[in-house]
């Protein structure tokens, strides 16, 4: 174990590899989760619509652009490009699912979480407490990658 | 001693060196980077994808069936009934045949009198059969369950590529018609 890897800092596993395969499980996650969304954002258009919880105006603009925020922080933690960026981006993005799955659960309202695809066969779909434990558990490696600070495997720095 | 300098120096880079609110800007200037290049991924894709959408949707369910494409909505509007009372002349008129394309069960537990079963899901296996009864010219009413629904729109057009001319969509679906106290068949 090198000086860098027992920086008072590093994260409590302070060993890059399990950073690393923490990366590729979050990032390869979310690349998945944005392909439904990218191929058809007419249904996930409707998909957000059914949390009733965003104004009309910013329903469609939210569907175009949260599949690539998905996708981008995704690739971007996987190939090791600013992960600290990327992976506090998927904190905040799973903090607002959380946030919205809790809303719903609260008021009783049904909706399709749209999490990993649409429709009653979605994969993933479960209950709205399944939805909160795995968006937690995955929030909890979000926040692990953003801490780690000993030295990270394959990264691809600029400047 | 060199090779090790350069290493915790390209390490202390990685996890923003320096005071904690330099680390700071350098972490939020590299979210707005990464955020930045989504954004403008997704706005080009979706204006050079066929299967893009309008910035802004159709999402009021008084003004008509909600939809992300306010585009193909436009077009929709020569084709629908917008009210359960125009429905219901309609029905009054008796030339119509009204299609109700929610699932079997919802057909089972309620539907416009006179009305067939042609659930979207199985839409391929019973097209053939139906529409082999039907002169093109038989005006057709689609319908489901109200304005959140499209699947009335969906199998209108299906029935209007199969030569169908004289199809139009109820928008306000079964919900609008039990809402103003109209007949109800079951089977």
């Amino acid at each position: 174990m090198d000086t860098l890897s027992r920086h008072p800092d590093a994260g409590w596993w302070a060993n890059g590899w399990v950073d690393l395969a923490l990366r590729w499980l979050l990032g390869g996650l979310f690349v998945l989760a944005s392909v439904h969304k990218i191929m058809d954002p007419a249904e996930f258009a409707k998909i957000i619509f059914g949390y009733d919880l965003f104004p009309a105006v910013a329903i469609n603009l939210i569907a175009i652009i949260l599949p690539y925020i998905e996708l981008t922080a995704g690739l971007a933690l996987i190939s090791g490009v600013y992960p600290r960026a990327a992976a506090a981006i998927l904190s905040g993005l799973l903090l607002g699912f959380i946030l919205a799955i809790s809303i719903n659960a609260w008021r009783g309202h049904v909706f399709d979480c749209g999490c990993f695809a649409s429709g009653e066969a979605a994969l993933w779909q479960g209950t709205p407490g399944w939805m909160l434990g795995r968006n937690s558990f995955l929030l909890f490696i979000a926040w692990s990658i953003s801490v780690y600070r000993g030295q990270r495997k394959i990264l691809v720095r600029f400047g | 001693m060199r090779s090790h300098a350069l290493a915790v120096a390209d390490s202390l880079r990685e996890v923003g060196g320096g005071p904690a609110i330099f680390r700071m800007f350098d972490l939020i200037k590299k979210m707005l980077v990464l955020l930045t290049v989504a954004a403008g991924l997704a706005l080009l894709v979706n204006g050079l994808s066929p299967h893009g959408i309008p910035l802004i949707g159709q999402w009021d369910a008084e003004v008509g069936v909600v939809t992300a494409d306010t585009d193909t909505a436009a077009l929709w509007m020569d084709f629908e009934l917008s009210s359960p009372q125009a429905a219901k002349q309609v029905f009054d008129a008796g030339h119509a045949l009204f299609v109700d394309v929610r699932s079997r069960d919802m057909f089972a537990a309620g539907h416009i009198p006179g009305a067939v079963s042609l659930p979207l899901g199985d839409f391929d296996a019973m097209v053939e059969a139906f529409a082999a009864k039907l002169p093109p010219q038989q005006p057709i009413i689609t319908y489901c369950s109200g304005r959140l629904c499209q699947d009335s729109h969906t199998v209108a057009q299906l029935l209007m590529e199969r030569g169908l001319e004289n199809v139009v969509v109820f928008i306000d679906g079964f919900p609008g018609w039990i809402e103003n106290g109209y007949p109800v068949a079951t089977p």
